[in-house]
Order: structure tokens, then C-alpha cells, then sequence
């Protein structure tokens, strides 16, 4: 693999191509939410979302070994995910394989997330997320937000902001405590 | 967890961690439980932020599919059989029983007491039946020797067994009369292989395990529900 491509998982990615379970969960775990919001996107469907989700990392993990690094690993990832769904519904088989449940079966399916109110308040929480990372103290947001929605590695981070790398290390990881905290004490069960 | 390890995650998780210390990481990764839920939740924080505009990226956190990755850790310390559990849904979940959302959705879904020991008793059946499958894969009293899967191209590979192969695709075939309690299709890793539970509509079940794509897994078990 081409490790001078932009790849910030270069290195769990050879580990998962040599057969490193553990890193292959690592990534799995990583890119599951972005790949099921993408298919959602793709599908509207949460039940195909999640099946076509886990059909991706199967054949992920089937053809990780061809990942040659030459585009990001999420964009190689997502072109799979994509292609599975193009081909879910241009199968006409693929309704078929919907197996018939019987009534009497039990349905676990979370119907409240099919609810527009529902949405409406993980859209609602989105926003107060949002709001909340922009009253982040300046230091964490600027790291946070360089690091999360521009894709800045830490070490131009580092250049930009004028601090050592350490200091950027642990500023985006305490504005992700502080995230997470403010998730679980503020939102609750709204997210 | 220590701050220090936690930190580190984040590093790893930004692909900034030193490369000698990535073992040590992966390897706790696999025994520690709240670290594995820690990287799920940097993950949520990353999808929420990035995709700002999609409301699942919320909703997967609040249907924890993603939480599952590591569940096989669990099954591994007691099975001593490494097996990774890539079908992930919210019954998987309640076994971890560590998150209140997760279990707040559980009771949610699940309108009685009944209907939660039926749950757990289908998780301990399926995960049963998982280990048989690894463990005994030709201990089979209840399949049928005479299944013809030439109709989806599959040729046995005995003529007294449940063993098929097309091209560089491989499996094993079990059919159980017994319905597992599941009414979704199901994969499992173990190794290089895949086990597929597939419940037909007549209540079998149908388990593929071998070298397999789960599309395909699928085609064979819906020719044997004709």
C-alpha cells in the first residue's frame, strides 16, 4: 500500500491486511456510523442501511488486501458500500430475499426511529452538539474542528495553531471528553 | 482506563499514534470493554460533526449497531474460539449490558418481560449453535444428505456430506428444523470464514459457513425454501 497516499489509518490498514483482526475491528468501528449515515442517505431505509452496512464490511474485509492506498480508505470503503447498494436495487432478486416473517414472531425493530418526531429530536440534538462544540474553550474547538471537519493532521495543526503536537494530541482529545460528557449528561437518551 | 490510554485513542483513532504503540493499544482494545465503547462514541462525535446534515448519524448512535464489533471478544474468553461477530443489532447489545440508552431502546421494543427472556434465551441459542457450527462442523444428524444445489451452480463435494463449492466458494451446510428465534439473516466471522444464519419462511433455518459472500449465502438458502 501506498503509504505516502492520505490515509491517517495507514497503518491499522496494513495490520488488517495482514490479517490483524483487531485492526480491521478498529476501522470497522471507526467508519460503521459514516458508512450506515451514507447509505441511509443513499437507501432512506434503516433496515437496508444497516444490512448493505454490514454486507460492506464484509467485503471490506474480503478485500482489504487490494486497498493499494491510493485514495482515503473511507473513499475506497464508501465506493464499496455504494456499489453494494446500486446492486441491491437493481436486483430485482434482492426483494426476494427479504424473507417472510411470521406474524407471531417477535419484532424488535426500534419503530420510534421511523418516527418524524423522533427525527426531529436527533435533529434537534445534532444542533445541540453543534452549539455546544462552538462554546468549546477557543484552544480545544480550533484543534477539534481543524482536526475533525478539515482534516488537518495534528502536526499541521501544530503549525497553524502554534503549539507543540503534544499540546494538539491532548487538546482534541479533551474536546472530545468534554463532547462526549456533555452528550451524556445534557442529551441523555436524546442521542 | 487511564487518561493516558484514553488519550492515546484518540491518537490512534486520528491515525497520529507513535506505530509502536499501536499493538499495545489494539491489544487492550480487545480486553477492555469501555475503550471499545469509548472509540464507538469517537466515531458518533466524528459522524455527527461530519454529517451534519443527517439526522442517522444520531440515530446510529441511538440504535447501536456499532457496538458490536468487539462482542466477539467476549464469546472468544469463553469459547476459547476466536469469533467475530459482524451482524450487529440491538439484541447483541443488551447481552453487553453496559450502555443505559441501548437498554432504554431494549425496554422500549420490548413491551413485556416475556418478551425479553425470549430475547436472551435466542441470543443463548444462537451463540450456542454458532459454537456448535465452528466446533462440530460435521456432526449433523438432522440435514438431509441429498440436497441439490446444482440449480445455483453449487456442486457437493462428497457424495456424503453437506459440503458444496463453486469456483473458489466454499461451505458447509446445515439445516435446523428448530427455529433459532431469528427473523433476520445473521453473519458471523470466525477466521477466514463466514457463518450465515438464514431463516426461511417456514421456519428452518438454514446455516452456510465457509468461504462464502453473504449475497450469495442468501441465494442458497432461499433455493432450499422453494
Amino acid at each position: 500500500m501506498n503509504n505516502n497516499s492520505n490515509n491517517d489509518d495507514f497503518l491499522l490498514i496494513e495490520k488488517a491486511q495482514n490479517g490483524h483482526e483487531g485492526a480491521f475491528n478498529f476501522l470497522m468501528t471507526k467508519y460503521y456510523p459514516r458508512v450506515y449515515a451514507s447509505l441511509y442517505s443513499y437507501t432512506k431505509s434503516r433496515e437496508d442501511s444497516e444490512d448493505l452496512t454490514q454486507q460492506t464490511f464484509i467485503k471490506v474485509w474480503q478485500q482489504i488486501k487490494t486497498f493499494r492506498g491510493d485514495s482515503a480508505f473511507f473513499t475506497w470503503v464508501y465506493r464499496i458500500a455504494i456499489n453494494l447498494a446500486k446492486n441491491h436495487f437493481v436486483s430485482s432478486a434482492s426483494k426476494k430475499d427479504k424473507l417472510n416473517i411470521s406474524s407471531t414472531d417477535l419484532d424488535f425493530e426500534f419503530t420510534t426511529f421511523t418516527n418524524p418526531e423522533s427525527d426531529l429530536m436527533h435533529d434537534q440534538s445534532l444542533i445541540k452538539i453543534k452549539s455546544f462544540i462552538d462554546q468549546l474553550p477557543e484552544s480545544l474547538k480550533t484543534a477539534f474542528t481543524l482536526r475533525e471537519s478539515d482534516g488537518k493532521s495534528y502536526e499541521e495543526i501544530a503549525l497553524i495553531t502554534n503549539t507543540p503536537i503534544g499540546t494538539v494530541r491532548s487538546r482534541i482529545f479533551r474536546a472530545r471528553e468534554n463532547i462526549l460528557n456533555f452528550i451524556s449528561k445534557e442529551l441523555g437518551d436524546d442521542v | 482506563m487511564t487518561y493516558n490510554l484514553e488519550e492515546k485513542l484518540s491518537a490512534l483513532y486520528d491515525g497520529e499514534l507513535d506505530a509502536n504503540e499501536v499493538d499495545g493499544i489494539l491489544d487492550m482494545l480487545e480486553k477492555d470493554v469501555s475503550l471499545q465503547k469509548k472509540l464507538s462514541q469517537y466515531a458518533l462525535v466524528s459522524s455527527s460533526v461530519n454529517n451534519s446534515n443527517n439526522i442517522q448519524s444520531i440515530a446510529t448512535k441511538k440504535k447501536p449497531v456499532n457496538y458490536g464489533f468487539w462482542f466477539s471478544n467476549a464469546i472468544t474468553a469463553a469459547a476459547t474460539v476466536l469469533l467475530t461477530f459482524v451482524a450487529i443489532n440491538q439484541l447483541e447489545f443488551s447481552r453487553m449490558g453496559e450502555d443505559i440508552s441501548a437498554k432504554n431502546q431494549l425496554n422500549i421494543a420490548m413491551s413485556s418481560k416475556e418478551a425479553k427472556d425470549i430475547v436472551s434465551k435466542t441470543e443463548e441459542n444462537l451463540v450456542d449453535h454458532v459454537m456448535h457450527v465452528i466446533n462440530n462442523p460435521d456432526l449433523d444428524n438432522a440435514t438431509p444428505y441429498d440436497i441439490d444445489l446444482r440449480n445455483v451452480g453449487y456442486n457437493r463435494l462428497s457424495s456424503n456430506g453437506r459440503k458444496f463449492n463453486k469456483g473458489d466458494k466454499n461451505f458447509i451446510l446445515r439445516i435446523e428444523k428448530k427455529n433459532l428465534g431469528i427473523n433476520k439473516v445473521r453473519y458471523w466471522r470466525h477466521g477466514d470464514k463466514i457463518i450465515h444464519i438464514v431463516p426461511l419462511a417456514d421456519g428452518r433455518v438454514v446455516t452456510i459457513y465457509g468461504n462464502i459472500d453473504a449475497q450469495s449465502a442468501i441465494k442458497v438458502a432461499n433455493s432450499i425454501g422453494k
